[in-house]
């Protein structure tokens, strides 16, 4: 395969993969993957930009801040590798953020965050495409965004060619695209790159009823492989039961429960 | 800040082969959706610069009659490393909008994208100087130890307008009113500079010495040393010391900008 997980596996301490934010502490679990300790993310809303510019540089005045949205509060949990966990919660609730600190874009204010392996995000299946390139060649710029050499994406690209099945249109500019073609090929891309951290927020629903039982067939595959940790991020409770075996509550930035997934799913529609 | 430049050094030494491909990928959108694909990156250059030498050498006769080496090749010397500059100036301060995929969506260090910005640009110039080179020789200008220089001028221009890039990328996402000051300072920066005129004409003792502080004005020089005046860069003490002085302080800023706010930038965005 690809990446070779053997080798993974032995050099966790040694691995580029492996990512530590602010202080590191001493490893608690051999088999953990993702690793949270009392995380913090804090948003400041300002009154307008000057104050916002004035405090960024250190300067902070009485009465500039409007208010402090605690987007993550002091959260913590320890996700195992090939573990499938549901982040259930309302809207603002604080599961983006914490996929976001996850996938390495966010900075947790504090706290501190461990991640071991290679993240791909099916948060948006259409950014990053260029409307410019081909189809072919979009899949080798997302490649390199994401840190792949030449070699490991002219590995992938027939698998991902294969998977979204777009014919001719393969090497057509992509602003010819429909949407649903633009998503097939997100789609198809983020699950063919053999991720060991797999982030999904509703978008299982792509494309056409085919291409659809396609993608929830591939998503069995990779839950059941046990070196992917999947990542749900939800509202629609049947599919966190379908493809979940443990649930993430929060609310507020903060987590209200951690448990086997038809708990906390109970737990949810009891509250919420 | 030491540590900080080694991060960004690293970073961008890790990413070099992605940080390579994307940028000829920037070149490739540019090109794409016209016949002339690759030609057009070296057809507006070329219509600025005679539309340059009409108005100065035809139009306003500022380069005298009969002059060797000819007038079109100082103007051309000075004027090829400000379309680097000029590009950086205006695409490279504002990168993170461009890229904002690379920003929010995946995890690819945030000075290299600079650097991917500025490398699709030296490519651009480099295809430029292969063709100041054959306007140059085919002038009959002779093959002599002066042009050794502009490797090195073009490396540390890449460097410094990078280091440049770093900085005012990080501001401008922070607050738009750092992009809208660097657009509106391209202009000036250009006129402001030796570029169209030999600054030591310059009667005016701090305006002479203002206009040294330019970096512009520094590489428009070392180029037009090389090409046409013939003379070496530490021929000119004042004038290098003056650029050394910037471009320390430049990255001295940059460092601990980008130390400050590299983490809000994505929350920014």
């Amino acid at each position: 395969m690809l990446f070779n997980r053997q080798q993974h596996n032995g050099n966790l301490k040694k691995s580029s993969e492996t990512r530590t934010q602010n202080i590191s502490v001493e490893e608690a679990d051999s088999d953990a993957i993702i690793e949270f300790s009392q995380v913090s993310k804090v948003y400041r809303l300002y009154k307008n930009e000057r104050s916002r510019f004035l405090s960024l540089i250190g300067i902070r005045r009485k009465g500039t801040t409007v208010g402090v949205v605690n987007a993550n509060d002091e959260l913590s949990f320890i996700i195992r590798r090939g573990e499938a966990v549901a982040f259930l919660g309302q809207n603002g609730a604080g599961k983006s953020t914490a996929l976001k600190i996850i996938a390495g874009v966010s900075h947790p204010t504090s706290g501190t965050v461990h991640i071991k392996g290679r993240v791909s995000a099916l948060l948006d299946l259409k950014a990053g495409f260029d409307g410019r390139l081909t189809g072919r060649e979009n899949i080798s710029l997302r490649g390199q965004a994401l840190g792949l050499t030449r070699a490991q994406i002219k590995d992938l690209e027939p698998t991902i060619i294969k998977f979204a099945d777009l014919g001719l249109y393969i090497d057509q500019p992509m602003r010819t695209y429909s949407k649903g073609m633009k998503a097939r090929l997100g789609f198809a891309f983020a699950v063919s790159i053999n991720p060991e951290i797999l982030i999904v927020d509703e978008t299982l629903s792509v494309g056409d009823r085919r291409f659809k039982k396609k993608c929830v067939r591939r998503m069995r595959e990779i839950i059941t492989d046990e070196n992917v940790t999947v990542l749900f991020v939800t509202h629609a409770s049947e599919i966190a039961r379908e493809f979940c075996t443990r649930g993430i509550v929060l609310d507020q930035g903060k987590k209200v429960f951690d448990g086997p997934i038809s708990e906390a799913i109970a737990f949810y529609e009891s509250n919420f | 800040m030491l540590k900080t430049l080694a991060t960004i050094l690293k970073d961008n030494w890790k990413w070099r082969k992605q940080i390579g491909h994307l940028a000829v990928f920037e070149l490739i959108k540019k090109t794409r959706g016209a016949i002339l694909n690759w030609a057009w990156l070296f057809i507006k250059p070329g219509i600025y610069m005679l539309v340059f030498w009409f108005a100065l050498d035809i139009g306003l006769k500022a380069g005298g009659t009969n002059s060797y080496p000819p007038y079109f090749l100082w103007l051309l010397s000075g004027i090829i490393p400000w379309f680097f500059m000029r590009e950086i100036l205006n695409i490279g301060s504002n990168v993170y909008h461009r890229f904002s995929y690379l920003v929010v969506k995946v995890r690819f260090p945030l000075s290299g994208i600079s650097t991917i910005n500025s490398l699709s640009a030296l490519i651009v110039h480099l295809g430029l100087m292969v063709i100041v080179l054959i306007v140059y020789f085919s002038f009959g200008m002779p093959l002599d130890l002066y042009l050794l220089q502009i490797p090195f001028i073009i490396v540390v221009m890449f460097i410094f307008f990078n280091i440049f890039s770093v900085l005012t990328s990080q501001l401008s996402a922070l607050s738009k009113d750092f992009s809208n000051l660097l657009k509106s300072i391209v202009t000036p920066l250009f006129w402001l500079s030796g570029i169209i005129f030999d600054i030591y004409q310059v009667n005016i003792d701090w305006i002479h010495t203002l206009l040294l502080f330019n970096p512009v004005t520094f590489f428009a020089t070392a180029y037009r040393d090389a090409l046409y005046t013939k003379s070496w860069v530490w021929e000119n003490p004042s004038a290098l010391l003056v650029f050394l002085f910037v471009f320390v302080l430049t990255l001295v800023i940059m460092l601990v900008v980008y130390k400050r706010l590299h983490k809000e930038v994505s929350d920014a965005l």
